[in-house]
């Protein structure tokens, strides 16, 4: 798979080998490099609206192995630990599981952390302006995308040491919707001790990846006629929701940078009001579709949500 | 004089002590009994209490630590990191979960219900795009208190119908958020794997 996956990239860098090497790209990249490599402890804030998400961040990588660890601090929590390509992921309420990924799913876009090269179909990469963030000097790398349909994402980096400070979902008018701020970071030598204490704990089996969900199973039941450029289908079934039981065909759609979820549901009773409700950078947009209801939520502005709920029909 | 006619007596001079008709001096302390004194304390907190609606302060904290003494303990903060725990923990479903994390799980339930309830934003970016601001809001009330925007129906029962119907609709966008969440950890191990089907296709 990593023998595929790099001569995927090879190609993919060699159809961009025309460009000029763009400086936003390549720091990105440093960025990527560092957060695998390098032995951190970080806090940061996930600012939304009037709400406010601390975590702890902690990174460790020792001969071949990479250890990473966050955490939400607020709350009954959640608990991330990733062991190499496994992730664990511990929540309240319900028994922990793991999934062979090589990236946490938390609040910064997993992409980063990777081959960001699969999104210049869609996204620019653009230089920003210098500052200081959490004491230090940063670089503003804006990652913005070429429809309006959805966010932009600025990010700023350590001068120093490539690690990211800052990022942001910023709207088309500029304003930023969901902050990322670096509170402290330590970068060490040695890895945290307290983390490489994870190695000698059991994790449960990592699911198969034909549990995931393949992109079969209920795509013919509905038809979505309308998507941002770049959305692809990555699954969709048929399932019960955890917290209130509810039936619902769901569709996940990703552009490699945000996903996008659609859920069909039996109506709610009463009069129900089509609308919007945002949290950050996240929207959460109800559709009446008259004999079933359709919500679509992903960090993408309202107007794109609203387009897709509606461009949903019963497929023939 | 009997034994009764003194204790009358002395009590006398311990009931007008508390009500503040006699001086205070150490003597007068000393010559009480403990629990007399706390009884006649509360008598007098208990008269006054009606005349002016004030609360009565009986001291059973003592008791509560008594009953806390015999009572299980559920998160215990000061144990240091607890091996024999984590041990049985991986017998029993080879999972361990994080000493730094068992007190934490207590708070679960209601918790994280509110994590997951979108709290309190339901405002759309008011461009000069026309379009936009043609969408109408959803109204849910946020769980962790704020200023609600409840509905302005002065009939208090067509309120408080509309109330239920928005709770039903709350709890359902809370539960959409956190499947959201969750689906898109998947998202991209499936993209992955998807990708390097479509490499090895193109190859072929």
């Amino acid at each position: 798979m990593k023998v595929i996956t790099f001569i995927l990239s090879l190609v993919v860098s060699f159809t961009a080998f025309a460009n000029d090497i763009n400086p936003a790209k390549d720091l990105l990249l440093k960025m990527a490099n560092a957060v695998h490599n390098r032995n951190f402890d970080a806090s940061f804030v996930v600012v939304k609206g009037k709400t406010m998400e601390p975590y702890r961040w902690i990174h460790a990588k020792q001969g071949d192995t990479e250890l990473e660890h966050l955490s939400l601090l607020n709350g009954a929590g959640l608990e991330m630990v990733r062991v190499n390509n496994q992730v664990t992921y511990f929540e309240p309420q319900s028994e922990p599981y793991s999934l062979k990924t090589d990236s946490i799913a938390g609040p910064i876009p997993e992409v980063l952390f990777k081959d960001i090269e699969r999104l210049s179909a869609h996204y620019d990469f653009v230089m920003g302006g210098k500052g200081r963030i959490a004491g230090r000097a940063a670089q503003l790398v804006r990652i913005e995308s070429k429809d309006e349909f959805k966010y932009n994402y600025w990010i700023w980096l350590d001068m120093e040491s490539s690690l990211l400070l800052k990022a942001a979902y910023v709207n088309h008018e500029g304003e930023a919707l969901e902050q990322l701020q670096l509170t402290h970071v330590s970068v060490t030598e040695q890895p945290a001790s307290m983390l490489l204490e994870v190695l000698n704990r059991n994790f449960p089996t990592p699911l198969p990846e034909s549990d995931l969900g393949g992109a079969e199973n209920t795509a013919k039941n509905w038809s979505i006629n309308w998507l941002p450029d770049g959305f692809e289908l990555l699954k969709s079934d048929r399932h019960k929701l955890d917290l209130n039981n509810e039936l619902t065909d769901y569709y996940l759609f990703s552009d490699g940078f945000v996903e996008i979820s659609i859920f069909i549901q039996r109506p709610l009773p009463g009069k129900r009001l089509s609308g919007a409700l945002t949290s950050g950078a996240t929207t959460v947009y109800v559709h009446n579709g008259g004999n079933f209801d359709v919500s679509v939520v992903g960090n993408v502005p309202s107007m794109t949500a609203k387009a897709i709920a509606e461009s949903v029909t019963r497929a023939l | 004089m009997t034994k009764a006619h003194l204790n009358k007596l002395d009590n006398e001079v311990l009931s007008a002590l508390l009500d503040g008709e006699q001086h205070l001096t150490d003597a007068k302390i000393a010559e009480q009994d403990v629990t007399t004194f706390g009884r006649y304390a509360l008598i007098g907190d208990a008269m006054r209490a009606q005349k002016n609606n004030n609360d009565i302060h009986i001291d059973i904290s003592d008791r509560v630590a008594l009953a806390l003494e015999s009572e299980p303990v559920y998160a215990d903060f000061n144990q240091p990191n607890t091996e024999p725990q984590a041990v049985t923990e991986t017998v029993k479903n080879n999972v361990v979960a994080f000493n730094w994390r068992k007190p934490v799980a207590q708070l679960a339930i209601a918790a994280s219900v509110a994590m997951f309830a979108i709290v309190g934003v339901n405002t759309l970016p008011q461009s000069n795009n026309q379009q936009q601001s043609e969408i109408p809001l959803l109204q849910t009330t946020p769980l962790t208190g704020m200023a609600s925007p409840v509905s302005y129906s002065s009939e208090p029962a067509l309120e408080n119908a509309e109330q239920g119907l928005r709770e039903l609709q709350q709890q359902r966008i809370g539960a959409l958020v956190l499947e959201h969440q969750r689906q898109a950890r998947v998202a991209n191990s499936l993209q992955t794997a998807q990708n390097s089907i479509k490499a090895q296709e193109e190859k072929n």
